[in-house]
């Protein structure tokens, strides 16, 4: 059968099947399976093992290829209700002044800055022509709140729309909260929106991330995560961390400070590529070794939490073990292959350009708009979304055919990002050995399988953090 | 029989037997090196010569050469390994694949006869 290998220690390869499973076996075993030397009789459980998880095949075609096939298109169906996530950055104005923020003015000018109500529209009619039944809008800023006249606005009229659409919609307003109030909460639990809120750390860390006069950023931040839980309950506010520098001296802390603040999960979110140095390579790969070190430092800690009992789940390794451990989609842009920029997000900048993820319009705001799809005034959803740009970007971001991914044994659990190649080596392409992508997903995830195979109750853990929560 | 790989002025030299390996193999493998040295691969006689030489950047001592040429020659029977699964396999990929996204064109007909006793589906 068509199999991947990947070397995991010394002692120990993984094989991974065309859908996804995988088995941990000692090394060796791939060369003397590819040699035909495996003893049918004299190693029954492996050669049982490599039969019954569809590694090898005792008849030329096999036997259950339908099946297969039914799981491969399984694994692949996030694709089948094309992009679902809307971002609508309604305002670019921001009270923070964040150092590693690309984005954002510290201004009154709302003409300026904020989303028109004729692009909102406009956007809102791109989003009601998705294939998907179910659509999520999300709304971003600067700091979307400083608008939130702007999202009563959008929501409203997405309401109305929906009903005309037969869409369902998932509402998420991301802030800082610091100027969140409990007039804007009663409306957001009338209306059923999400607040996803940002936590980089103890105050110590998120302070000094996240600049802002008064210097009370975490203060703010930890007071509208109480008042959103009072209003909401406690599952319908998230937080995000950004991952600085600063944050990678801290990965105890951090971790401590979301399971204190009550999460019941963190997302150690790799370091943004536009906090490296844009194509130095050796810096590069030196900032992603100190990230997979505080990577491994955090997650430790957080196993430490599941190991007594308690459920704390790694949003990262999650998304991972859920391509690992089920055969089920994970619809996250950043791991998907295709790449989940255009086939999964898109975003509605403030000025009505539009943008395949998030991470570009950063880019544009250096003055790099190689990924910005079109513009709302001028183009048509079929412009947008199917347009030569689009089809660029996600024949860039197939990895199933791209040179060093290709043979890869991770393949099916990782994903391409063209952005982020884009931005670090000049080329959507990207080349594997020098990327920073490719380094950090190989790591993580042959730690996660090491982790898994050296130790039962890791297993256990992580097996449940990819069951349905609620 | 003697290698003939070795290391020379600073230099991993490797020669692959090009009647074993295929180009695909030793690109494939080298590919891999090349964010520490500069890649060089020639055919002589139809077999391919690899030459590494470190970049200055990638600080790579003499004495870790040995190391490297241990992995070139792990990592060309990996890939050639693995060269082998793709030509043995590759058409049960490309059939899976189909199959997949087929919408049941290349779908067989389940083996044996479908009764309807009961006369579930009567326009049958």
């Amino acid at each position: 059968m068509p199999i991947r290998f990947h070397r995991l220690n010394d002692q120990k390869e993984v094989l991974v099947n065309e859908v996804g499973d995988h088995l941990v076996v000692p090394s060796g075993t791939f060369a003397r399976l590819v040699q035909k030397e495996l003893d049918k009789e004299g190693e029954a459980d492996l050669y049982g093992d490599l039969v019954a998880g569809h590694f090898i095949a005792e008849s030329p075609i096999p036997t259950l290829i339908d099946v297969l096939a039914t799981r491969y298109r399984t694994k692949k169906s996030f694709l089948d209700n094309f992009t679902t996530l809307h971002l609508f950055v309604v305002s670019l104005r921001c009270e923070h002044t964040c150092h590693y923020c690309q984005v954002s003015r510290v201004t009154q000018d709302k003409g300026k800055f904020d989303m028109s109500r004729a692009h909102i529209d406009k956007g809102i009619d791109i989003m009601m022509q998705s294939p998907s039944p179910h659509v999520t809008m999300e709304f971003q800023g600067g700091e979307a709140l400083l608008a939130f006249d702007n999202i009563v606005y959008a929501v409203d009229r997405t309401k109305e729309l929906a009903l005309l659409h037969n869409k369902t919609v998932t509402y998420v307003i991301c802030t800082n909260l610091a100027v969140i109030n409990e007039e804007m909460l009663n409306y957001c639990k009338e209306n059923n929106i999400l607040i996803s809120s940002s936590l980089d750390g103890p105050a110590s860390v998120h302070n000094e991330n996240r600049k802002r006069p008064g210097k009370n950023s975490y203060e703010l931040a930890i007071r509208g995560i109480e008042l959103s839980r009072k209003i909401l309950g406690k599952s319908r506010v998230s937080a995000l961390m950004t991952t600085t520098n600063l944050s990678l001296e801290h990965p105890i802390e951090i971790v401590e400070e979301y399971y204190r603040q009550g999460f019941w999960n963190i997302f150690l979110r790799p370091i943004s590529p536009y906090g490296f140095a844009v194509k130095n390579e050796a810096k590069n790969k030196y900032e992603m070794d100190k990230f997979l070190s505080f990577y491994k430092k955090a997650l430790n800690r957080i196993l430490e939490y599941n190991l007594q009992g308690e459920f704390f789940r790694e949003d990262y390794a999650t998304i991972i073990l859920r391509k690992i451990l089920t055969p089920f989609p994970v619809g996250y842009v950043d791991l998907n292959s295709p790449t989940g920029a255009v086939t999964n997000v898109v975003v509605f900048n403030y000025d009505g350009a539009v943008f395949a993820s998030d991470e570009s319009r950063m880019l544009a705001e250096m003055k790099d708009f190689t990924f910005q799809l079109g513009h709302l005034d001028t183009d048509s959803y079929e412009d947008l979304m199917y347009g030569e740009k689009a089809r660029k970007i996600v024949a860039a971001g197939t990895n199933e055919s791209l040179p060093g991914c290709s043979d890869c044994a991770y393949q099916l659990y990782c994903g391409a990002d063209p952005i982020h190649h884009h931005a670090t080596q000049g080329d959507m392409i990207g080349y594997r050995p020098t990327s920073t992508f490719c380094q950090r997903n190989m790591e993580i995830i042959r730690y996660l399988i090491e982790l898994m195979d050296s130790d039962k109750k890791i297993k256990s853990i992580f097996e449940s953090w990819v069951k349905p929560q609620f | 029989m003697t290698s003939k790989n070795r290391i020379q002025n600073g230099e991993i030299i490797a020669s692959v037997d090009g009647s074993l390996y295929s180009s695909q193999t030793v690109f494939k493998c080298t590919y891999w090196f090349g964010d520490k040295f500069h890649v060089n691969v020639q055919q002589e006689s139809g077999d391919y010569v690899i030459t590494l030489r470190p970049m200055p950047n990638a600080n790579i001592s003499e004495g870790e050469l040995p190391y490297y040429l241990q992995k070139l020659e792990r990592d060309l029977v990996d890939f050639h390994l693995r060269d082998i699964v793709n030509n043995e396999t590759g058409s049960i990929r490309e059939l899976l694949v189909a199959k997949a996204f087929s919408n049941g064109e290349y779908d067989e007909a389940p083996p044996g006869e479908i009764s309807d006793p009961v006369g579930f589906a009567p326009l049958v």
